[in-house]
């Protein structure tokens, strides 16, 4: 009996765990890459877990986006190390879901037909994109599903956003600002979700402007002019510093390298 | 109303007018180039025509002084007919003393128009007792019309410039709001986005090319000798080929305004030298052999044979608009592809 369940089993998701012993979902070192003659990432190094949320918090134009681009293989490193996942991992493709800044979503499908859309670009069937949608429609608290996509509200379509990312369950999340305009009480419940996928196996890296959101991330990278101030996890890193807030660690890292 | 408030305004705009650079060209240019080119293509004498001259007449010698004609003396009336037929000449000038009957390819009214001007003014000077007879023509109507001309031509900017737009505009939203950069993540392909957008379209042009042959013919009766099924087909390649112009035009644009930039300086080109709105052949020096690059030209002259002459695929003209059309649409297309990278 044994012997018939294991296979299904490994197939389901312990796969994800024996093989690469590292368990590490991204491993970046040493990457530079700018637009034109803007240096925007410079010897950045990065590690993120297999199965952990990794919070990219950093002001705006210190190359949060432009890393997720890397990562996404829309950005050729002019140097430096990057692996993602596995070397069999589609990404671009089905094992990565991303949500991009901009809403990114058709102004004028309804919900169902945005679902149906994205879920056949993975090549989900019918029956599955349906089920999946129930699913997400009760997790993320959606709209009806004939609502058109343009006339819902900001945070409505934030979280139609986030629901096509998740719709074809990838192994990599790469959320660009996903609580933005969405209310505390969802965007706790939002986190919740998350921390339940990654439980799972599922990697998620997400940029946030909120600095007590990325507490709640196994592990932070403090970015600044396109390098890491710090990679760790919040806790330790609050705790090496002796303060109770992110933000007091970010400024005592800034005024450090000033000095430095 | 505030004196101030407006001044601010206008200034505040007229700034923005000065550092966008391209802008600015593109206002004092565009109007330049359009009255350049209205100047050069449209109104002039059609040059070089080829007519065909039977028998002997002292006239013959006459019409040789002329700058626009091209005189070939052929000794049988149904040959030289023929040649007209086969579009290698436009008119046939046969004599029997006292009267030049003239049969004409009348499918283009212009040239016919020039063509008895020339002839009356070298009859009138030396033998204004020789009558001038009008033959029935080999090609179009007997009262050829402007409209008769025109009609073809509009059909192939009508075609061509709606495709053209609506191509260009719809993607350029798209590059902009993030869906593209979706798609892409998602692991789709630059060339399955584009061939997506040309299906889709695809049922856009079908009606819009309806639509355009059926109001010609129907409601303005313009003349319909040939296959209605190969006009509509050139109509829905030219159609397909703007949408890859479109496309591929939509992948330099940064906004919506920049992509009607791009635009407007093909619209204008496509309409005054392809023969849309004059013939071809009243273009100068090197215009002519460029308006023959462009997909408008063959297609407009596709246009007028299919309709006035009656022309079917197995005519050169016809078969080579098909070709040349579709081979600018596969390059357009191929270029978009290249232009839409996903990585770089």
């Amino acid at each position: 009996m044994r012997c018939i369940q294991e296979p299904i089993a490994w197939k389901d998701k312990a796969y994800r765990l024996p093989f690469f012993t590292s368990s590490m979902a991204i491993k970046i070192s040493g990457l530079k890459r700018g637009y034109g003659k803007v240096r925007v990432l410079d010897s950045l190094d990065m590690n993120v877990d297999e199965g952990s949320i990794y919070g990219l918090l950093g002001p705006s134009g210190c190359g949060k986006t432009t890393l997720l681009n890397v990562i996404l293989g829309f950005l050729i490193p002019e140097k430096g190390e990057l692996n993602v996942l596995d070397n069999n991992a589609q990404v671009p493709g089905s094992d990565v879901g991303y949500a991009p800044q901009e809403l990114a979503l058709y102004l004028d499908l309804n919900i169902s037909e945005t679902l149906m859309f994205h879920g056949r670009l993975h090549e989900m069937s019918k029956s599955k994109i349906e089920e999946r949608g129930e699913w997400l429609k009760s997790f993320l608290d959606l709209p009806d599903f004939s609502r058109i996509v343009g006339k819902l509200s900001g945070g409505e379509k934030r979280r139609v956003s986030l629901a096509v990312a998740l719709l074809h369950e990838p192994r990599l999340l790469l959320l660009d600002e996903p609580t933005v305009g969405v209310d505390p009480e969802l965007r706790a419940r939002i986190w919740q979700h998350l921390r339940t996928i990654t439980d799972d196996g599922t990697t998620i890296v997400l940029t946030t402007h909120y600095i007590d959101e990325a507490g709640k991330a196994d592990r932070v990278g403090l970015m600044r002019d396109g390098r890491f101030l710090a990679e760790e996890n919040p806790l330790e890193l609050m705790s090496k510093h002796d303060t109770n807030s992110l933000e007091d660690v970010f400024l005592i890292l800034c005024k450090r390298k000033v000095v430095a | 109303m505030n004196w101030n408030r407006i001044g601010a305004i206008a200034s505040r705009k007229f700034a923005s007018i000065r550092r966008d650079h391209r802008m600015f060209a593109f206002i004092i240019m565009m109007p330049a180039i359009q009255i350049i080119l209205f100047g050069y293509a449209i109104g002039g004498s059609p040059t070089d025509l080829d007519v065909i001259t039977v028998g002997e007449h002292p006239i013959y010698s006459e019409l040789e002084e002329s700058e626009l004609l091209i005189l070939h003396n052929v000794s049988d009336l149904e040959v030289a007919k023929q040649q007209v037929e086969n579009g290698e000449a436009w008119a046939v000038i046969e004599s029997n003393g006292t009267t030049l009957t003239v049969h004409f390819d009348a499918s283009n009214q212009q040239i016919m128009q020039t063509i008895i001007n020339e002839i009356k003014t070298a009859t009138q000077e030396i033998y204004p007792t020789l009558a001038l007879q009008i033959a029935e023509p080999i090609h179009g109507e007997e009262n050829s019309e402007f409209i008769d001309f025109l009609a073809p031509g509009i059909m192939v900017l009508v075609c061509f410039m709606f495709s053209l737009i609506l191509t260009t505009m719809a993607f350029v939203g798209e590059r902009n709001d993030g869906t593209l950069d979706r798609l892409f993540a998602a692991g789709v392909q630059p060339s399955e986005v584009l061939l997506g957008h040309l299906i889709a379209f695809s049922f856009i042009i079908i009606g819009q090319v309806s639509v355009v042959i059926s109001i010609a013919v129907i409601v303005f009766e313009v003349p319909m000798h040939g296959s209605i099924i190969l006009l509509f087909s050139l109509g829905l390649l030219l159609g397909w080929t703007a949408m890859c112009l479109g496309l591929f035009l939509s992948t330099k644009a940064k906004s919506e305004f920049q992509a009607m930039q791009l635009v407007m300086p093909i619209i204008f080109p496509a309409l005054l030298l392809s023969g849309i709105l004059w013939p071809v052949e009243a273009l100068p020096f090197g215009l002519k052999e460029f308006s023959m690059l462009l997909p408008t030209t063959w297609a407009a002259e596709s246009f007028r044979s299919i309709m006035m002459r009656g022309w079917g695929l197995s005519n050169p003209l016809i078969w080579k608009s098909f070709i040349i059309i579709f081979a600018f649409g596969a390059v357009a297309l191929i270029a978009a592809a290249k232009s839409l990278k996903v990585r770089s």
